[in-house]
């Protein structure tokens, strides 16, 4: 893989494409992001950022293309993968009859991690702000909670790469601010993330390097200047560039 | 890492009170069996071996139902939870998570097991066949319900929803119960005698009445009993691995 991928790419994928019927929900995407980078993944409803995320983590098989994370090949090192890696996915499910403690000990052990469990539990409830509620049970808890408990479960494994599938959906203001000053302090930490947003001041604020998706395809890659200067437009904030870049089916034609 | 979904589903089944709801039910079964067995003036003129041997058959019933009602959603909830996908991020194998799941389901066969034991005890008290009866009601229970356990969890796999998983699983359990209620002029038919002879549930009921009416208690007596409860295993655990080997290939999320 070292031949397909530069060093520096910490999360490659390569000519990566998954249909639903005759319906392509991800059509020949290439992705490089550098290791200790916040990349903003970025595009409409349905444009494929789930499918995308799904595909990078091994929960989906893609019908084409090839992910490699940290120079490891997913298709055939999916545990070590696994170790790698702290996901956020769409579908936050959880085990409601469990208190906040107990599930992330579970997960702990699903990770492997033997040594001091309750302190790294208590160490991740504490860094979003859960701590006071950790003997609660989980069906007791807001959206904006589970939120929260869902970002603990994915740091439990001390993971070098995070991906994030809106992780501030259903927050407060004040909810969102927390999540992101975590996320710089994580990224300060040397944490690689990709994360999937609709909040584009989020993107602008956290984002060192941006993609867009439309119907499948990558349609803009770059920082949010180098994508200010694909377009014609006078006014070349991030909103703008975005709605201009999606309109038009995808098609990049500047 | 097995043990540890396991232990996960065990809390479950004890924090939602699912465990303790279906002991309560086979309980209350158990005893209203027994209770007519001793006042109902023509079940209780029956000779003590086929009491025992009407109640065998009633804890193995019972067992099966309730073991299908609750491995039916076992493994399907977790997806209709959307559950799944947070523990498959996990570097948690097929193989150890349905073992957990494996467990969990013979757990809950040991338990009601225990809840029929004071019932069993009572029903042979006097007779020598009290040992041979608790061993043939555990040894043939087990053998059905793993072989039960690993269709419903192919199932499971296959389907990934519990309505069509439970139909399935149920409406199965009915077609194989259905040679334990041929009549005998019935049963001189080659196609019923044939259907009966591999039949899980004909065959455990066949061999508590070897055991238990005509006292032939060694293993050797009822190996021709035992054997298709064994290859019923078998074959369900070829089925599970296909479903295993197909849920890997498909992945976690079958279709958005």
């Amino acid at each position: 893989m070292k031949n397909l991928t530069d060093m520096t790419d910490i999360i490659f994928a390569d000519n990566l494409s998954k249909s639903y019927g005759n319906r392509k929900a991800v059509d020949a995407l290439t992705l490089h992001i550098r290791e200790g980078e916040i990349f903003g993944f970025l595009g409409p409803n349905g444009a494929g950022k789930t499918t995308t995320i799904r595909l990078l983590t091994g929960i989906l098989k893609p019908d084409n293309g090839v992910v490699v994370i940290d120079q490891l090949l997913l298709s055939e090192q999916k545990k070590e993968v696994a170790q790698a890696i702290g996901v956020v996915p769409e579908s936050r499910g959880f085990y409601n009859w469990m208190t906040a403690k107990e599930y992330l000990s579970f997960f702990a052990h699903l990770y492997g991690v033997r040594d001091d469990i309750d302190k790294r539990v208590e160490a991740r409830l504490l860094q979003v702000g859960l701590l006071k509620r950790k003997h609660s049970m989980i069906g007791t808890f807001s959206l904006g909670m589970r939120q929260r408990l869902g970002l603990a479960r994915a740091l439990i494994n001390n993971p070098k790469i995070l991906l994030l599938d809106e992780p501030t959906l259903g927050l407060d203001p004040q909810g969102q601010e927390d999540i992101q000053q975590l996320l710089k302090k994580l990224n300060g930490d040397g944490v690689t993330i990709f994360l999937s947003s609709h909040l584009l001041n989020e993107v602008t604020n956290l984002c060192s390097g941006i993609g867009i998706i439309n119907k499948g395809k990558l349609v803009a890659e770059g920082t949010i200047d180098e994508l200010g200067k694909m377009t014609n437009l006078q006014d070349k904030t991030l909103t703008q560039t975005f709605l201009y870049l999606t309109s038009n089916g995808g098609e990049r034609d500047v | 890492m097995f043990k540890y979904i396991w232990k996960k589903e065990l809390q479950g089944e004890l924090y939602t009170w699912k465990s303790m709801l279906w002991l309560v039910i086979a309980s209350l079964l158990f005893s209203f069996t027994s209770y007519l067995l001793l006042t109902d003036r023509e079940l209780s003129l029956l000779d003590q071996t086929e009491l025992m041997l009407l109640l065998s058959q009633i804890i193995i019933v019972v067992a099966l139902l309730i073991i299908t009602i609750d491995a039916s959603s076992i493994i399907t909830a977790e997806f209709e939870n959307a559950t799944a996908e947070t523990i498959f991020l996990a570097p948690l194998s097929i193989k150890d998570f349905l073992l957990g799941k494996f467990l969990a389901s013979l757990t809950l066969w040991v338990l009601l097991f225990i809840v029929s034991l004071p019932y069993i005890i009572v029903a042979s008290s006097g007779s020598h066949l009290t040992m041979a009866f608790i061993g043939y009601t555990a040894l043939l229970g087990t053998l059905g319900i793993v072989g039960l356990v690993a269709f419903i969890f192919a199932v499971s796999l296959l389907l990934r929803s519990t309505k069509n998983t439970l139909t399935t699983s149920l409406i199965t359990v009915l077609v194989l119960a259905t040679p334990a209620l041929f009549s005998t002029t019935l049963k001189n038919n080659a196609l019923s005698q044939l259907f009966s002879q591999i039949d899980p549930i004909d065959n455990m009921f066949s061999s508590l009445d070897n055991v238990l009416v005509d006292y032939q208690t060694s293993l050797l007596q009822n190996w021709r009993f035992i054997l298709p409860l064994v290859m019923f295993c078998a074959l369900m655990f070829v089925f599970l691995v296909f479903a295993a080997r197909k849920f890997n290939e498909e992945g976690v999320i079958k279709n958005d």
